[in-house]
């Protein structure tokens, strides 16, 4: 990334000071050297800009995946309009997105008991359309939150979701939750 | 007392020279040699203003703030060591993280002078780093990976809390934190480049 001659700052370097990940003395060094090294500086300036490009691809409501109530929170306050569903095993729940949605978040309920990783699929009509795995804190009242661009689910019709949630236990798969999403297609008001 | 040096374009100025071109210009005549100032020191001060204000609006203020303060420093003959400006930068921005002046005005009129300035000078390869491009990259990435890179610089929290939410050790954290900023710099930067 940078051509010229100083490799004192990686990007895991970077990275950990952007965290606030380091003791104080390891992040002044870290600034003292940032500030006088010319040969850094589009190394920075390339941290930078990658750090400052997350926000709004998040705000965008255009990554999706597994999510936290910390990044709904943020997202919420930055005035992205999420719509939410609780799920509990074995319901059947009718769910939509309106035209103002911009995200809508899967709150898959379960009890994961010590399971370390849970792998979500999602089937319309049979075929699977999301497969995902994420790590899970385990417990037996636990809450999986998966997040979907609105725009991708108002492209689906009239139809029923399956969503089944497995662990990978002892070479095998172990069923955990299913939930079925009756999809009423995009709502207007 | 090194004279300033005139015969070099800006971007093969060092640090110190493009300093003394300022401190021995008028106000107004070094438009140039201020906004390839702001160029190159404005994301490390925006990496300082992240770390310790733990905001991205505060960071691109003290950013601007900081760099105003060293131009007039400059043009008033007040640092005394063109040689170690970055050293100033630093401790400029030191000290006004610590005091968080922020004066509303004086924001807005900085605005107005640097943004359009910094837009224009921004390295190529990272003018393009729009938000569907590093939504689609941040897509790409393991579950995991983007999980932690969300909850580190979007949530803000820091590596006990996100082990607690995955699970993990902060050591996990930590590494797993390392793997995906260089995988999304690698999807970013190589989609930029192509």
């Amino acid at each position: 990334m940078n051509a010229s001659g100083c490799e004192r700052l990686a990007l895991a370097d970077l990275t950990d000071y952007a965290a606030g990940e380091l003791p104080a003395s390891e992040a002044d060094a870290i600034e003292e050297h940032l500030f006088s090294c010319a040969d850094c500086s589009a190394r920075a300036a390339e941290f930078d800009a990658l750090l400052r490009a997350i926000r709004p691809a998040v705000r965008s409501a255009e990554v999706g995946g597994f999510v936290t109530d910390d990044v709904l929170n943020r997202l919420a306050r930055e005035g992205v309009r999420v719509r939410s569903f609780v799920v509990s095993p074995g319901a059947m729940v009718p769910c939509a997105v309106w035209d103002s949605d911009e995200l809508l978040a899967l709150r898959l309920r379960a009890d994961f008991g010590g399971a370390g990783e849970v792998t979500m699929s999602q089937r319309v009509a049979g075929a699977e359309v999301v497969r995902a795995t994420a790590p899970v804190a385990g417990g037996p009242h636990g809450e999986l939150i998966y997040a979907l661009p609105a725009s991708w689910v108002r492209e689906l019709p009239v139809v029923e979701v399956e969503v089944l949630l497995t662990t990978h236990e002892g070479g095998e798969d172990r069923p955990i939750a299913s939930y079925t999403l009756l999809h009423g297609g995009s709502l207007q008001r | 007392m090194a004279m300033p040096e005139t015969d070099a374009t800006l971007d093969a100025v060092s640090d110190e020279g493009l300093a003394r071109r300022i401190a021995s210009g008028l106000p107004g005549s070094t438009d140039a040699e201020e906004a390839e100032l702001y160029r190159r020191f404005a994301p490390r001060v925006r990496l300082y203003g992240r770390r310790h204000l733990r905001d991205e609006a505060a960071a691109e203020d003290l950013a601007q703030e900081v760099l105003l303060l060293t131009i007039e420093r400059l043009h008033a003959g007040e640092v005394q060591k063109p040689e170690q400006i970055g050293s100033f930068i630093l401790g400029a921005s030191r000290m006004m993280a610590h005091g968080e002046r922020r004066v509303a005005r004086r924001r807005e009129a900085l605005a107005a002078r640097f943004m359009p300035t910094a837009a224009e000078t921004a390295p190529m390869s990272l003018a393009s780093l729009d938000a569907p491009r590093v939504a689609a990259c941040l897509r790409g990435l393991a579950e995991r990976d983007r999980l932690v890179l969300l909850l580190t610089f979007y949530a803000e929290r820091e590596a006990p809390r996100i082990a607690d939410d995955l699970g993990v050790s902060p050591g996990a954290v930590r590494a797993i934190r390392h793997r995906a900023m260089a995988r999304l710099r690698d999807c970013v930067l190589g989609e930029a480049r192509s």
